[in-house]
């Protein structure tokens, strides 16, 4: 297969409530500036993905309304809406339509408008006859996973807020992000309104309007456009049962994550990934999951993910940065949000991370996370 | 500058969902106050919900075992805040505590109230046991929520 | 087993720059405003922000209508009749309602949007479109 990479990203900024713009008009705005950040024109791109997750906004086939604005009327276009998989996930799709020699240079677009909707009508129409009567929502299903981890790996609550603070701090200098807070205090998440034992306002991500692209292309065109392409060196992704309580001690196990960063490793050359991996942009929707897949996805032992948050080693002058962007913790546009992580982590290969660019990046680890435990896991590099 | 228009528009949906034959079962015996989940036949891992099949093995599911009423809280938490009712439309007021049991005879947990929403009184370990509706009519909240045994 | 539910569920939509600047045209001066493409001339009604037919951005704003031309047109037994209509000025055409035509209308037939007396920056600000009698196709 041959080798693809991402050779151009767009954003528009992220904010509780964008009613400034329509749906297309957000969609439109961060296309437009991935293509143009790629160096082409709309008529090059061969194809359009959209990621977004339709019943939030309580409008069926977003394809129709935002693929005018996604430049793909007259292209090939599909939907991905898997949860908070759903931007990671289509993107690993555009990997695979480029990848595959069909198509040379795709758009990969996603957008969430949660201001329009109702998100957690939308989270809640699963099952009908089981999860509706006694589901808890996100947030419950969270809290649920947080009390087996805490239980069984003992992190605290006070490392938890630290993962909080370090997210919006870092979200200060991206100037995209929804939750700037650059002077917030670990004091002040454990003072915050408490939403479901034990998490509280300031460890929950926000509910965000906005959209993110990305542009990628075959070695050819990325070779001839882009002076450090973000080559894709591996991807995974991995679905699970219906049932939280199919899940044994999600947050604990998280099998999906594991395996598939298992797979996506060896495909990459990773070893140890403290140390291989120059930056991480995980999908940590909640506090308390980031310290959980710290050891999921080896970053440290198994009950070390305290130590490693109280040492600062995922900090931005850390060994090993995570968030640099302040994550889903700062800003979550659900359907945008996994177009995120892959565009911030490209961003860092690229060089062109500004305020929030680590230093000598090489190799990025990226991770979508969706619904109960669905999990994507995306290696880029500064080399094919 | 523009004035920026919303336009509402309320979303009526209704439906009409068909259960499938082990839903129905496993349904007809809430009615019964009876809980049933059913077993593969390859790893022999005892799933609620039921469900055509096992994700694991792929084998197609037939074998019906009875399971206790009551079981150990594996994981648990109070609602601090009023969350929809997906069924309604109409929001439950907090607190209200939630929890994943694994109910004896069961390999799976299900999530689901708990009669307790005190944080201090709750614990991963504790054994419940269901309370049930005082007419059963063949769905979930047959069990109104799982009350803690001290 | 069947199991049957019902929920309402509110929305808002943010109706956009150029939607929003559309609708309020209606609600205040009863006028309809499209897009002219400086790059391809074409006129797309509502107003845009990109141009539907070469995706451009550079877009003019004018008015259009209030005649036009019937396209193609439809009549169901419950939601009464529908018709496209080519606004007098713009390239793409408009569906609306068809009012005051108990008959229906033919291919070319002249019609005018009819306003309501009480709007609200909606797109039934507009009743629908009437059949203008005495002109010919």
């Amino acid at each position: 297969m041959r080798h693809v990479a991402i050779i151009g990203t767009g954003q528009t900024d992220y904010a509780s409530n964008r009613s400034d713009a329509s749906q297309p008009e957000l969609v439109r705005e961060a296309a437009k500036a991935a293509i143009a950040d790629a160096g082409l024109r709309p008529q090059q791109i061969d194809a359009v993905l959209i990621s977004n997750m339709e019943l939030f906004e309580g409008r069926a086939l977003p394809e129709l309304w935002l693929g005018e604005a996604a430049f793909a009327a007259g292209k090939p276009c599909l939907k991905v809406a898997t949860g908070g998989t759903s931007g990671t996930s289509a993107c690993i799709s555009g990997f695979h339509q480029v990848a595959s020699g069909l198509f040379d240079v795709v758009l990969v677009v996603g957008l969430e408008k949660h201001s329009e909707g109702q998100t957690q009508t939308g989270m809640a129409l699963t099952d009908p006859f089981w999860d509706r009567a006694v589901a808890a929502g996100a947030l419950g299903n969270f809290a649920l996973s947080i009390s087996q981890y805490m239980a069984e790996r003992g992190v605290t609550e006070r490392q938890a807020a630290m993962v909080a603070v370090k997210a919006r701090r870092n979200a200060a200098r991206n100037p995209h992000a929804h939750l700037k807070m650059p002077a917030l205090t670990v004091d002040e998440v454990l003072a915050s309104r408490p939403l479901a034992h034990p998490i509280r306002l300031l460890d929950m991500c926000p509910q965000s309007d906005g959209a993110c692209a990305i542009v990628i292309a075959a070695e050819k065109p990325a070779r001839r456009l882009c002076p450090r392409p973000a080559w894709v060196k591996a991807s995974a992704t991995r679905h699970e049962q219906p049932y939280i309580g199919d899940i044994d001690r999600r947050l604990v196990t998280m099998r999906t994550l594991r395996d598939a960063a298992r797979g996506v490793y060896e495909r990459a050359g990773i070893r140890d990934p403290l140390h291989d991996f120059d930056v991480a942009e995980i999908y940590e929707p909640v506090s308390y999951a980031e310290l959980a897949w710290y050891e999921a996805l080896g970053f440290c032992r198994e009950g070390e993910a305290g130590r490693l948050i109280e040492d600062g080693v995922t900090a931005m002058d850390g060994e090993l940065p995570v968030n640099p962007s302040g994550g889903v913790l700062s800003s979550n546009p659900v359907g945008a949000s996994g177009v995120i992580r892959v565009a911030e982590a490209a961003l860092q290969i690229h060089g062109r991370g500004g305020e929030r660019q680590v230093e000598g990046v090489r190799t990025a680890l990226v991770t979508g996370y969706g619904v109960y435990a669905w999990a994507d896991v995306v290696v880029l590099g500064a080399q094919p | 500058m523009n004035e920026a228009i919303l336009v509402p528009i309320e979303m009526a949906a209704t439906w009409r969902y068909a259960s499938g034959a082990a839903m129905e079962r496993f349904c007809d015996g809430l009615r019964e106050r009876r809980i049933e989940a059913l077993r593969c036949g390859v790893c022999r891992r005892s799933y609620l919900p039921p469900r055509p099949i096992c994700g694991n093995c792929h084998a197609p599911l037939s074998e019906w075992v009875s399971v206790a009423d009551e079981g150990r809280l594996e994981a648990w938490t109070v609602l601090q805040v009023p969350m929809l009712d997906a069924r309604t439309g109409s929001i439950r007021e907090a607190p209200y505590g939630m929890g994943l049991i694994r109910l004896d005879g069961a390999d799976t947990t299900i999530n689901h109230y708990l009669a307790e929403s005190d944080p201090a009184r709750l614990a991963i370990g504790l054994r419940v046991r269901a309370v049930w509706r005082p007419e059963p009519r063949g769905a979930m909240d047959d069990i109104v929520h799982f009350e803690v045994l001290r | 087993m069947i199991l049957e539910g019902a929920i309402r569920i509110p929305f808002k939509y943010a109706a956009g720059r150029a939607g929003s600047r559309f609708l309020v045209a209606l609600r205040d001066g009863m006028r309809i405003v499209a897009s002219r493409c400086e790059t391809c001339a074409r006129v797309a009604v509502p107003l845009r922000t990109l141009c539907p037919a070469c995706g451009g951005d550079d877009l003019a704003e004018v008015e259009v209508g209030p005649g036009g031309s019937v396209i193609a047109w439809t009549q169901t037994p419950d939601a009464g009749s529908y018709a496209l209509v080519r606004l007098d000025g713009a390239d793409t055409a408009f569906l609306h309602r068809l009012v005051a035509a108990p008959a229906g209308c033919r291919i070319g037939q002249r019609v005018r949007v009819r306003f309501a007396s009480s709007r609200r920056a909606s797109i039934l600000d507009i009743d629908g479109f009437e059949p203008v009698t005495g002109e010919g196709r």
